[in-house]
């Protein structure tokens, strides 16, 4: 894997995961990728390989997708309040397609499990920075007053990790306003 | 006749562990017809197309796989207990596919499929009503035991997809935690339970 993604690179990657995200790994043919990206299959055959460009793709997305939306959560400073509405947000982007099929990171995991070492890789880092983004708010709820039991920080942050994964199943059989009630009801168990 | 007679369920199989290794979009009608050994004229016939084929697998798999573990909920012990005994149902690690292959299809197309979408509220729902029931028979959870339900039929489905990438050690946790934090508020005095 390079460790600095040229321009045109980078551009391949930007297609190869919109194809990814759609398609799946397994569901994206070395043909359908060349076709998408408009290079050859040999080209992917002898220059990238899919798997690269699917790895590369992963990354792309975290640092892309998921990293500026923890960012925006970690300094958020509303507590409780700060973690409704990172969720809510959740909820209208996998409503809105702007997540053209729920959350890269969870389809793969669903996918592909821990069938390739480099992805499972990617799931600690992604999970990593979840954990990390949840106890920087639950911190500053503690410091609010808003949570009975602090010294359950840690099992309410391990407990918040399955919500992203319940709501990416969830928002395909339920109404808006079930999603949001859901969120809510799963922040008051922590209160 | 001119279509060739087949054993229904044993291509159902076959397709199952197909549909399970490549999901929807990487199983071809051409796959199925090299794995299964029945031209497509016959597949066709009976199921009419691959999203055919898929729907009569994902009931098969009702029937075959996931109504025994579904009746665990209706075990009598200690709730948690029996709740975590479900779960894990699902997640054994001998299996040749662990997880829900209705939460690994639905992942894959109940936003784009509506009949697999029906099939998935169906499938969630009757696992929402058994756990309702559970809940109901404990008088420490009955009060809210619609709330209760939703919410873990929220942690059956993160089970079937986060636990998966977990050690058994880590999945166990997670459930316990899970199970524990949603339920505690009526099990004040019940600390001692871990």
């Amino acid at each position: 894997m390079p460790q600095v993604l040229n321009n045109s690179y980078e551009e391949l990657v930007q297609k190869a995961q919109e194809l990814f995200w759609i398609k799946g790994y397994k569901g994206a043919s070395v043909k359908d990728l060349a076709d998408y990206l408009n290079v050859s299959t040999s080209t992917i055959y002898n220059k990238y390989s899919k798997e690269m460009l699917f790895i590369d793709s992963l990354e792309y997305y975290n640092q892309t997708c998921s990293d500026p939306f923890l960012k925006g959560l970690r300094d958020n400073t509303n507590g409780l309040e700060s973690l409704r509405d990172f969720f809510y947000a959740l909820i209208d982007a996998l409503l809105d397609k702007s997540f053209p099929r729920s959350c890269l990171m969870v389809n793969t995991v669903v996918e592909l499990r821990n069938e390739n070492p480099h992805v499972t890789k990617l799931y600690d880092q992604y999970f990593d920075n979840l954990v990390t983004s949840y106890n920087v708010v639950l911190d500053k709820a503690i410091e609010m007053g808003e949570i009975k039991f602090p010294e359950k920080r840690d099992e309410y942050s391990q407990f918040l990790l399955g919500v992203i994964f319940s709501l990416s199943i969830l928002f395909k059989i339920n109404e808006p306003d079930e999603l949001r009630l859901f969120v809510d009801e799963q922040l008051a168990f922590i209160k | 006749m001119r279509y060739k007679e087949f054993n229904r369920n044993r291509v159902l199989e076959i397709c199952l562990s197909l549909f399970w290794q490549q999901g929807s979009g990487g199983v071809a009608i051409s796959d199925i017809v090299e794995a299964t050994n029945v031209n497509r004229f016959s597949l066709y016939e009976e199921f009419k197309n691959k999203e055919g084929i898929l729907q009569a697998v994902i009931d098969l798999y009702r029937e075959r796989y996931s109504a025994a573990k579904l009746e665990l909920l209706e075990a009598s012990g200690p709730t948690l207990e029996v709740l975590k005994d479900f779960y894990l149902s699902f997640l054994n690690p001998n299996y040749k596919h662990e997880g829900c292959f209705i939460i690994h299809i639905g992942t894959e197309l109940a936003d784009t499929d509506p009949v697999i979408k029906a099939k998935l509220k169906d499938y969630l729902k009757e696992i929402e009503n058994l756990i309702s029931g559970l809940l109901m028979r404990d008088p420490d959870l009955t009060a809210h035991h619609q709330t209760y339900a939703k919410h873990l039929t929220g942690l059956f489905c993160t089970s079937m997809s986060f636990c998966l990438i977990h050690s058994e050690k880590e999945r166990l946790e997670h459930i316990t935690n899970s199970i524990q934090v949603i339920t505690n508020k009526s099990r004040k005095h019940a600390t001692g339970t871990e």
